[in-house]
């Protein structure tokens, strides 16, 4: 790992070369707002377009995305001028117009100073109200979870995940990651009576012997003592008793 | 789709199909190329054999399924009949054309006639503006189309 210095916003700092600008900057105490990046998962970002920075490199400037833009010698970074608020603005707006119903948007938003977007909004699209299409849910499914349940499906606006034919998966093991790492909360998940219900399908969950509170669902307890040869008496207890 | 009668699928040729290709990701999209050729739609049953033939999870391959335009998941007809609703076709009475098709041949656009013989689309612009309105069935043009005749043309596609 090569560490070089770069400059944020007037202040020179030190970062990995290669890494992100995105996490360089959260490192020092510089905060861009990002919604679709995940720093556990190399391939995120690049999609909701909110965390646009101009990089100065070489006498050059461009508008980047924070993201997946990597640390280079000499590289500038401004996040904070005027034509940068601008522009996120703009992206800010057309993703409330998207997904009017997302109280993350809404928040970001009332930050930019955006009260009612100038353009037609999808209010009351029920299916995909609160999703910007990041595909940050397929890629936890695949990359970290490892089953593939979810996919993006069909194309341009209509574009969104879900399981094939809309029907319960196959493979899915109810383990919610893809609810935890979506950034607008659209991935509906509860935990009712010992059951889990996440996209259409239902998911017995085992108790804790200890508290007796039903805390993972039985088909995840199944993949992980499969996949990693976990003992499945591990599972008896939940985190908080263990 | 409502009221369309669904043929059981022939598992033996989806196998078939499979069969004649690689095991290997990059034979995917051409499988379902053959899919849609040979049943006029990609059925559910071939998604799942072909998931587990190439061992590729079969979110993914629905994903392909629904992406490209030219695959589709419900059958279509056995003939395309595309009405052209571009500025020129529209102001020469595109939609009267269209209305014309959907009411004598009981499909609403964008669908398949119940003995799948047509699937009904309205398309943007083919092109041929001069030749406003146009009506395409599979690979043949028709120009300068009138409401009256839209259905002789149509009558020669069985």
């Amino acid at each position: 790992m090569e560490k070089i210095t770069i400059t944020i916003d007037g202040k020179t700092v030190e970062a990995i070369k290669d890494q992100p600008v995105l996490m360089a900057a959260k490192e020092n105490g510089i905060d861009i707002p990002a919604l679709c990046h995940h720093p556990e998962l190399e391939n995120s970002g690049g999609s909701c377009r909110v965390c646009l920075v101009e990089a100065i490199q070489g006498g050059r400037s461009r508008i980047v995305t924070s993201c997946n833009y990597p640390v280079r010698k000499g590289l500038e970074i401004r996040t904070d001028t005027e034509q940068v608020r601008n522009i996120r603005k703009g992206v800010i707006e057309l993703l409330l117009c998207r997904v009017p119903d997302s109280e993350v948007i809404q928040n970001l938003a009332a930050k930019y100073g955006i009260k009612e977007p100038r353009f037609f909004t999808d209010e009351g699209e029920s299916d995909r109200n609160k999703c910007i299409a990041c595909s940050l849910c397929t890629q936890v499914c695949e990359d970290v979870v490892g089953v593939s349940a979810i996919s993006m499906q069909n194309r341009g606006r209509d574009k969104a995940p879900g399981t094939p034919y809309h029907k319960d998966s196959s493979v899915c093991i109810g383990c919610g990651a893809c609810a935890y790492a979506c950034p607008t909360n659209a991935i509906s998940m509860k935990d009712e009576k010992g059951v889990r219900k996440i996209w259409g399908k239902k998911f017995k969950m085992v108790a804790c012997s200890v508290c007796g509170k039903p805390y993972i669902p039985e088909a995840q307890v199944n993949w992980i003592v499969r996949t990693t040869g976990k003992e499945r008496s591990f599972f008896d207890k939940c985190p908080d008793h263990r | 789709m409502a009221g369309q009668v669904r043929k059981k699928v022939d598992t033996k040729q989806i196998d078939k199909i499979i069969k004649s290709y690689d095991k290997s990701e990059e034979s995917l999209l051409a499988i379902l190329q053959d899919f849609q050729r040979s049943f006029q739609y990609v059925p559910e049953e071939g998604m799942k054999r072909l998931s587990k033939y190439m061992g590729v999870p079969e979110s993914k391959i629905y994903a392909m399924g629904t992406f490209y335009k030219a695959l589709s998941l419900t059958p279509r007809g056995r003939h395309t009949c595309k009405v052209c609703m571009g500025t020129a076709c529209h102001l020469k009475g595109a939609g009267q054309i269209l209305e014309t098709i959907e009411r004598e041949l009981k499909v609403k656009r964008n669908s398949t006639t119940e003995d799948q013989r047509f699937t009904v689309e309205s398309v943007n612009c083919v092109g041929a503006c001069a030749m406003a309105p146009v009506v395409v069935v599979d690979e043949d043009y028709s120009g300068h189309v009138r409401q009256s005749k839209v259905m002789d043309i149509l009558d020669k596609y069985k």
